[in-house]
């Protein structure tokens, strides 16, 4: 008999474009260090914002936890090109990866963007928000700093 | 009134269950959206101020999947009770509709997948087949039916795909087969620097003529019940820059339902792209001739296209800068865009910088025969700067200039509107919480409606609170004030917003595709969540 119960999701098995082009899994960035995810589109400007807001901390909020930032831009073919550009000229110091036709997306069940999320080391969603509003990043450290601590 | 209550109550206990949820070994995810508005009479917009007879529309999906190991299953549920005003899927028999708009089965091991269902997908860039779903326009073309691919580790990937489209509510009678092959020339010879890869992809769309007395395919020059359609492409990327190319070619076929006769299609995309440190730069050309292809020969609107052609212009997030959004000329366009960056970067403090960026981008009709006049018309031309500058960790200001030339008449007339915007747009934040973001516009025009104002104000609260009002106003020719106020509260995965407005009529754009959302006034509920 199949039991319910409430636990954290996985990262799905999808396949995404790297900034060179290349494809890789999404799951394979797992199993080292905590990720940030944050699904992001050229037209959304408090995406933007959010990851501009994440950028300018970085430096201090990785003398407090060991993580990375993985930036998915969910544009498609129209404004693919740009975004690669915006993400290249912007010096995010981010794994920034391609969705095109947002297949990542739909399997995170991402209704609208931004939407972030906390990933632990070994690929567990443990924290996600939708929207963004200047300060609210802040959640976001504070997730990658409360699961650092229970290693 | 009572309706939006519920909508947001249901909403709620949907949002309730904020957490994922593992059905014995295998896992349970889902999102849940909906977006509904009670329409009012407002006699300020006119005839088009009288509210539908119901004064309710409401648009709302849930959407699960399964996933244990390789195995995935999911479905999604749309309901229309009945679909908001402007949305094509309103105006199909039957105002008030709810079913099933997509399910699928899927088995994915590290080189091979099978998917049955609702299949979405795309082959290259589109030209010729993707299918997807966008909400804002109320569009879902997914295929369902049948899809496998096989990867020969990074060397080569093979997919083919078999269906028939969606076509709002219903199924459109046509059968459509597909594959697409990519190899990875960088993979097989071994280069790390240098990536090349060569891909091409086959399209056929089958639909019997004879299925209509009323439409006589013959006349117009259409024989067979076969239509084909053809990809190649390459892509290539070396350290900063990268160039990808592809050609496509359709056979004869009515691009779209009002086409006097049957014609061959082509289309070249190309775009270049080259960046070093913060500097970027990226070029798009597109030629399309006679590229609208339809899902269904007997079907008409926008959801009844099998292949991408999105407007390949700055799409803004400004309201005036946003007033008269470019639309593909499907028939024949030739043009492109370019976009450069820059970012200069305070080296001790990573929250000052400047961030500058400029954008053109212009269209022309493809062949001289598209006009009255028998030359080639400049359809679009956008030329546009904007220069963001954050100045400390509390002041952010951002300044845009777009000067943009457009063609009411698609092109068939020498006659162009030109509209200059300005926008200055300042976040300040006054301490890790509170926020306030104020945005000001101006339209300079001589032409069409002339001069608008707007203006935006919003007060923030981090994380769960947001607090608007904007404003639109034709200070020369309607002098029709277009308003809107509301808050938006978000915790976690759920986001509710609640607005009340009066809205322009105009073309509602999202991913360079357009739909006509006639003017309303009324109260808008929308609310997303996630599990």
């Amino acid at each position: 008999m199949a039991v319910c119960t409430l636990s954290a999701q996985s990262l799905p098995d999808v396949k995404v474009e790297t900034a060179d082009g290349r494809e890789i899994s999404v799951r394979s960035l797992t199993g080292k260090k905590p990720l940030i995810i944050s699904f992001w589109a050229i037209t959304c400007k408090p995406c933007i914002q959010e990851l501009n807001a994440i950028n300018d901390s970085l430096d201090e909020w990785r003398e407090l936890a060991d993580f990375d930032v993985v930036a998915v831009s969910v544009d498609d073919v129209r404004q693919k090109s740009s975004a690669k550009a915006k993400a290249a000229s912007m010096g995010w110091d981010f794994i920034c990866l391609f969705d095109q036709n947002q297949t990542l997306k739909r399997a995170m069940n991402v209704s609208l963007t931004p939407q972030s999320f906390v990933v632990d080391a070994d690929g567990n969603v443990v924290f996600s928000h939708s929207g963004y509003t200047p300060g609210s990043e802040q959640q976001l450290l504070d997730k990658v700093i409360e699961i650092s601590k229970r290693k | 009134m009572k309706r939006i209550i519920l909508s947001a109550l249901a909403a709620c206990a949907v949002s309730a269950a904020g957490a994922q949820i593992r059905l014995g070994d295998g896992q349970l995810t889902g999102s849940f959206e909906t977006n509904s508005i009670y329409y009012v009479d407002d006699s300020g917009l006119g005839d088009a101020g009288t509210a539908p007879d119901d004064k309710f529309g409401s648009n709302n999906y849930l959407k699960v999947d399964y996933n244990y190991g390789r195995f995935s299953a999911g479905l999604q549920a749309d309901a229309y009770l009945p679909a908001l005003q402007g949305y094509e899927i309103g105006q199909q028999p039957g105002a008030h509709k709810f079913y099933l708009s997509s399910k699928y089965i899927q088995w994915q091991d590290n080189n091979f997948s099978v998917l049955v269902g609702d299949i979405f997908d795309q082959f290259g860039n589109g030209l010729i087949f993707r299918s997807f779903e966008d909400r804002q326009l109320g569009f879902n073309n997914s295929l369902e039916g049948i899809r496998g691919s096989y990867r020969f580790g990074n060397y080569v990937q093979l997919k083919a795909l078999y269906g028939r489209p969606r076509l709002y509510t219903d199924y459109a009678d046509s059968w459509v087969r597909g594959g697409d092959l990519s190899v990875s020339l960088s993979d097989i010879f071994g280069s790390r620097e240098l990536q090349l890869s060569l891909e091409g992809s086959y399209v056929n769309r089958y639909e019997a003529l004879d299925k209509d007395e009323m439409l006589d395919f013959e006349s117009r020059g259409l024989t067979s019940s076969n239509l084909n359609m053809y990809s190649g492409r390459m892509n290539l990327a070396w350290k900063g820059l990268s160039l990808r190319g592809e050609y496509v070619a359709k056979s004869k076929d009515l691009p779209t339902a009002v086409t006097a006769s049957a014609v061959r299609g082509e289309a070249v995309l190309g775009e270049l792209g080259f960046s070093h440190k913060a500097f970027s730069i990226s070029g798009t050309f597109r030629m399309l001739d006679n590229m609208g292809t339809m899902l269904s020969l007997y079907g008409t609107g926008t959801g009844n296209t099998l292949n991408y052609l999105p407007a390949l212009t700055r799409q803004y997030t400004y309201m005036l800068a946003n007033l008269n959004p470019y639309q593909v000329n499907v028939e024949g366009e030739i043009g492109g865009q370019v976009d450069v960056y820059y970012t200069i970067r305070n080296k001790q403090n990573r929250s000052r910088y400047w961030n500058l960026h400029a954008n053109y981008s212009t269209y022309y009709t493809l062949r001289g025969e598209q006009s009255m006049t028998g030359n080639r018309e400049l359809l679009w031309q956008d030329i546009n700067v904007d220069v963001e500058r954050q100045w400390n960790k509390r002041l952010k200001t951002t300044l845009l200039y777009s000067f943009q030339e457009w063609n009411p008449h698609h092109g068939y007339r020498h006659r162009t509107y030109v509209s200059n915007i300005f926008v200055a747009d300042v976040t300040y934040k006054f301490d890790r919480t509170k926020s306030l973001r104020v945005e000001a516009q101006y339209l300079l025009s001589d032409e069409y409606e002339g001069d608008w104002v707007a203006g935006l104000v919003e007060f923030s609260v981090a994380p769960h609170w947001s607090v608007f009002f904007s404003d639109m106003y034709n200070i020369d020719k309607t002098k029709t004030n277009y308003y809107s106020g509301g808050f938006s509260y978000t915790k976690n995965r759920t986001r509710i917003q609640l607005s009340y407005g009066r809205n322009r009529a105009g073309y509602v754009c999202s991913g360079g595709v357009c739909r006509y959302s006639p003017a309303y006034t009324g109260l808008n509920l929308a609310l997303t969540s996630s599990f």
